[in-house]
């Protein structure tokens, strides 16, 4: 009988639904709670008591979701991941139906990109009543995001109008990346859940934005939120709370499909066996390109390298054609040009012109990076010929400012500690930094510049063995636009058992200072420096930290090499 | 022998120095036996008309061994095209002359970039540069004067630069330094009319051995004789040329109303001069709204008058109204040739106390000098020039014949056969042997 009654209301409902078949009426979610079902639908439970109905769960499959009947609130195993609930039509909306909550709360942005983006901008005043989770409920699909999980910042403008001057963050950022082609094809129910089980629901129209507008979106707005504390502290302190890996999640995905659309064009052949491929990222600043080819160019040695430029800026990508053509004509120098149709970020545009490279070095350079010595190439060539392989697996060079000065001589690392404040307990946090040896140092300044093992060196110039640069598996492409790739390449490798060196081949580098940041660059130096700090700060700890790291692998490698180096003809002494 | 000569515009189509000098030297090696001159000259988006559809390099009204190299997509911060057509068609055109000289005039319109190609194409070819400002080394159109106070400067530096130009960062400065330098690299030998940019060049960089200094010379107007003056008195003084800022016209203005302000106007001034719209919009205000004020006073008040433009063959009866030439210049004057002009014509040049004309005019010999930008100085100069008796006929008697076209070949001609790759500098000759790889 139950079956027989079970059956014909399937068919009810699936007419009622316009779904075809049994077969397309949805399943409950998968953390479908029976016992609280049945606590929070006292008729539902009658009827299972009764035998009217053989579970909660078969109620709600059947007609409970259509009656958008309270579920359990989900515990924290059961957030924060999508739920592909109800593949129907659209009056299928499915929301926790609490009581009513009197908590005020607003939804004041929602952005949806197409990769599967999702950010939820607004606030509220869960001072008494904590916030547990939001959901964001689709036609099809819902997520939900728990309290835990998503940024809460400082809202002045709130304080304002609640009155009140108590230290509290009551404007809240959500973001997660799902990865899916997900649709959202009608205005989506947004749903407040309280501790106190009641609920506030609203229908919130979305915004679908570009994927790589809604990640700048996400980061900037990270850049610009105010917390109470040190906002970098804090701000990094939320990326770790679950939104850092879910924007990684989308950068890489904006990545991949940028690095798919890549394009190579050649200019030129090589006219021997190459020592050496220079790759070089343009950053928007076409000119560099012919400075370096009239400066690296027609210099003793230089015959035996080529240039990979990539560019991240598609805009750039005719100019850039035209300026290869140009230089073709003039230095007749071979120029493979990488054009990729978006930013692909640092990490990863330098990894794919790497493919391009026809010979077992890479050399990655930046477009800032000009010879100071005119015989740079030739004595590039003789450190490969004449060092032992371990001094030149990777190894970096001393950079100078345009005035003369040193730049720096390589880079070691320092752990910042701060203060962030949690729930009134004041809670000490590091952070890991980049330091650089011998910023404004007269020229000859040998005790930066002379060939030793440091910790790492600088992505504006690194020279790499191509089988190892492949072994480390190039740079980590989790950074957004680029900040700490260098560093964290030189701590795969050292780790890898290959300690960086720096050996006296001098190079100008002007480094840009007059570009205005913007909040989405800062946003992602927020992110790059969690990102560095979480995978590194441990390595860190364990000897590398500060400008005389004693790693025994550092030790080691300086009085191994003392003795090579003074003897190699090479050496300016 | 020949020789390929490289012209910032042509002299019939835009007036100045540089190119006049390079014309000049084109006719010279014109009726030189042994030589075979090539003119190529720039033009701009000035001249539309002349550009023809689809071509780079043309003909120019059906001259003989005379080309127009039809600039476009010019970078004026570093001096270069971005038009790989024009470099194509550059090469083609030094592959179907092959010529044995390639004598640089200027790079701008061309681009400094071509030097380098130019040794790329053709390894074996002396490549000449002559000097005529000092567009390699200052921002401020070459002329070396700040920005901010027009003073004039003396040392180029990224800072210094920078402060001349806030929006331009000073490491871009010190790269197109580097990056003009570099391509400076391909040159052979470097002239210049004057000793003094012999020194300036020598400081930014460029080796002694290097760089000569070869005259700028010129046809000589006169046909051989001198004007007489027309009145007993020397009263009467001219101005030649350009009537942009760095002329200075606006000095001689000011010292004229000086003088008339101390209550002296015997004397008149006659200003023959054109592109007054390239001058500075303060500048041409100045100078527009003086010359409007003085044409509407009484003619017998009337001290200065100005005659307009004029060719080379009206120099003859423009000098014939004056009795001295001033050269109020404001920059370092490079030679001015208009000083040549007037010795030409027995006219003695009062000129500002810098550069070419100081280097030219012996003062108080054959000429006089006063304190450049100073109108108060001119003032007396010209004050002294009207009414010390005896002075006009002394240094008038003093002056020696200005540099034939004649000299100026010969000059260059030396430089063609000297400026080889076997006397060169050894600096060269690696970089020569990189070319040659």
């Amino acid at each position: 009988m139950v079956d027989d009654a079970v059956s014909a209301l399937e068919q009810h409902f699936a007419q009622l639904t316009g779904a075809g078949s049994s077969q397309d009426v949805p399943s409950a979610p998968d953390w479908f709670d029976e016992a609280a079902y049945l606590r929070l639908n006292a008729d539902v439970a009658a009827a299972v008591a009764q035998g009217r109905m053989a579970s909660g769960y078969q109620h709600y499959r059947l007609r409970g979701w259509y009656e958008k009947r309270p579920l359990a609130i989900p515990s924290a195993e059961q957030m924060d991941r999508l739920v592909r609930l109800i593949p129907l039509g659209a009056e299928n909306d499915f929301v926790g139906a609490g009581q009513q909550a009197t908590t005020a709360c607003h939804v004041e942005a929602v952005q949806y990109s197409k990769a599967g983006g999702l950010t939820i901008i607004g606030w509220v005043n869960d001072t008494s009543n904590p916030l547990h989770s939001i959901r964001f409920v689709a036609t099809k699909w819902i997520y939900i995001f728990s309290a835990s999980g998503m940024s809460r910042i400082r809202r002045r403008d709130v304080e304002a109008a609640v009155g009140t001057s108590a230290s509290y963050s009551y404007g809240f950022f959500a973001f997660v990346f799902l990865e899916s082609d997900l649709e959202i094809t009608e205005t989506p129910t947004i749903v407040f859940e309280f501790a106190d089980g009641s609920v506030s629901e609203t229908k919130f129209a979305v915004n679908q934005v570009d994927d790589v507008e809604l990640r700048n979106l996400v980061i900037a707005y990270l850049a610009q939120s105010e917390f109470f504390g040190n906002h970098q502290l804090e701000g990094i302190r939320l990326l770790g709370g679950g939104i850092g890996k879910n924007i990684i999640a989308h950068n890489k995905n904006i990545t991949a499909k940028i690095l798919a659309g890549a394009c190579a064009q050649y200019f030129g052949a090589p006219k021997k066996p190459l020592r050496g491929s220079i790759v070089i990222c343009l950053y928007g600043r076409p000119e560099y390109f012919f400075l370096q080819h009239t400066l690296f160019s027609r210099r003793e040695g230089f015959s035996d390298y080529e240039l990979i430029y990539v560019s991240n800026s598609p805009e750039l990508a005719e100019r850039l054609m035209a300026e290869a053509r140009a230089a073709q004509i003039i230095y007749d120098v071979p120029v493979i040009l990488v054009l990729l149709p978006g930013n692909a970020g640092f990490g990863a545009a330098n990894n794919v012109a790497a493919t391009y490279a026809r010979s077992d070095r890479i050399m990655i350079v930046n477009p800032d990076v000009f010879p100071k010595d005119l015989d740079w190439a030739k004595r590039h060539t003789e450190a490969l010929d004449q060092l032992p392989a371990e001094q030149t697996r990777l190894f970096g060079v001393p950079l100078y400012y345009d005035d003369g000065t040193l730049m720096h001589g390589g880079m070691y690392f320092e752990l910042d500690t701060g203060i962030s404040m949690r729930h009134g307990e004041m809670v000490p946090q590091q952070l890991a930094r980049v330091e650089h040896y011998g910023k404004g140092a007269p020229v000859d300044a040998l005790q930066f510049i002379r060939s030793r093992p440091i910790p790492a060196v600088t992505g504006a110039f690194i020279s790499v063995e191509r089988a190892w640069f492949e072994t480390l598996g190039g740079f980590t492409e989790d950074f957004v636009f680029g900040h700490y790739e260098d560093a964290d390449l030189c701590l795969k490798s050292f780790c890898a058992g290959s300690v960086p060196w720096i050996h006296d081949i001098r190079l100008w580098h002007l480094e840009g200072k007059g570009s205005t940041r913007l909040p989405v660059h800062e946003g992602g130096s927020l992110v790059n420096r969690w990102i560095f700090t979480e995978r590194w700060i441990d390595v860190i700890k364990d000897g590398l930290e500060g400008p005389q790291p004693t790693h025994p692998l550092l030790q080691t490698s300086e009085s191994v090499a003392s003795d090579a180096t003074q003897q190699l003809e090479w050496s300016r002494s | 022998m020949k020789v390929l000569l490289i012209s910032l515009f042509h002299p019939e189509l835009v007036r100045g120095g540089a190119q006049q000098v390079a014309y000049e030297l084109f006719l010279g090696l014109r009726a030189h036996p042994g030589i075979e001159p090539y003119l190529l000259c720039s033009i701009d988006g000035s001249l539309p008309a002349l550009y023809k559809s689809g071509a780079r390099i043309t003909g120019f009204d059906g001259r003989e061994n005379e080309f127009l190299f039809l600039s476009r997509e010019y970078d004026y911060f570093w001096h270069r095209s971005s038009s790989a057509a024009l470099l194509e068609s550059f090469s083609e055109f030094l592959l179907l002359i092959k010529p044995d000289v390639v004598h640089f005039h200027h790079f701008l319109t061309y681009g400094v970039d071509l030097l380098t190609l130019t040794r790329r194409i053709l390894p074996e070819a002396r490549i000449i540069f002559t000097l005529h400002e000092f567009l390699a080394i200052c921002a401020a159109d070459g002329h070396m004067l700040r920005t901010a106070d027009k003073s004039l400067c003396t040392k180029a530096s990224p800072v210094r630069c920078h402060q001349c130009f806030p929006n331009t960062r000073p490491e871009e400065f010190f790269l197109k330094e580097m990056w003009i330098k570099r391509h400076f690299d391909a040159v052979d030998m470097f002239t210049t009319p004057s000793h003094f940019m012999i020194k300036h060049y020598t400081d930014w960089g460029i080796e002694p051995e290097r760089i000569r200094r070869v005259t700028n010379g010129q046809e000589n107007y006169s046909g051989g004789t001198v004007l007489p003056a027309a009145t007993k008195k020397r009263n009467r003084f001219g101005f030649f040329g350009q009537m942009v800022d760095i002329k200075g016209i606006h000095i001689i203005i000011r010292a004229v109303e000086y003088l008339r302000s101390q209550g002296f106007t015997d004397f008149v001034l006659e200003i023959n001069g054109a592109n007054l719209r390239y001058a500075s919009e303060a500048r041409r205000k100045e100078i527009e709204e003086y010359l409007e004020a003085e044409g509407q006073k009484p003619l017998g008040e009337q001290i200065v008058l100005f005659n307009g433009s004029y060719t080379s063959d009206q120099l003859r009866e423009r000098m014939s109204r004056v009795d001295w030439c001033i050269v109020p210049s404001v920059w370092w004057e490079i030679f001015a040739l208009v000083i040549s002009e007037a010795w030409m014509f027995g006219r003695p040049v009062i000129a500002s106390n810098v550069g070419g004309p100081a280097e030219r005019i012996r003062d108080d010999v054959d000429g006089l000098h006063f304190q450049v930008g100073d109108p108060v100085s001119l003032a007396h100069a010209m004050q002294r020039a009207c009414t010390e008796e005896g002075m006009w006929d002394r240094l008038r008697g003093n002056i020696r014949p200005p540099p034939s076209r004649e000299v100026m070949v010969e000059g260059f001609r030396e430089v063609y056969i000297h400026a080889s790759v076997d006397d060169h500098l050894g600096v060269s000759r690696q970089q020569r042997k990189s070319y040659l790889e």
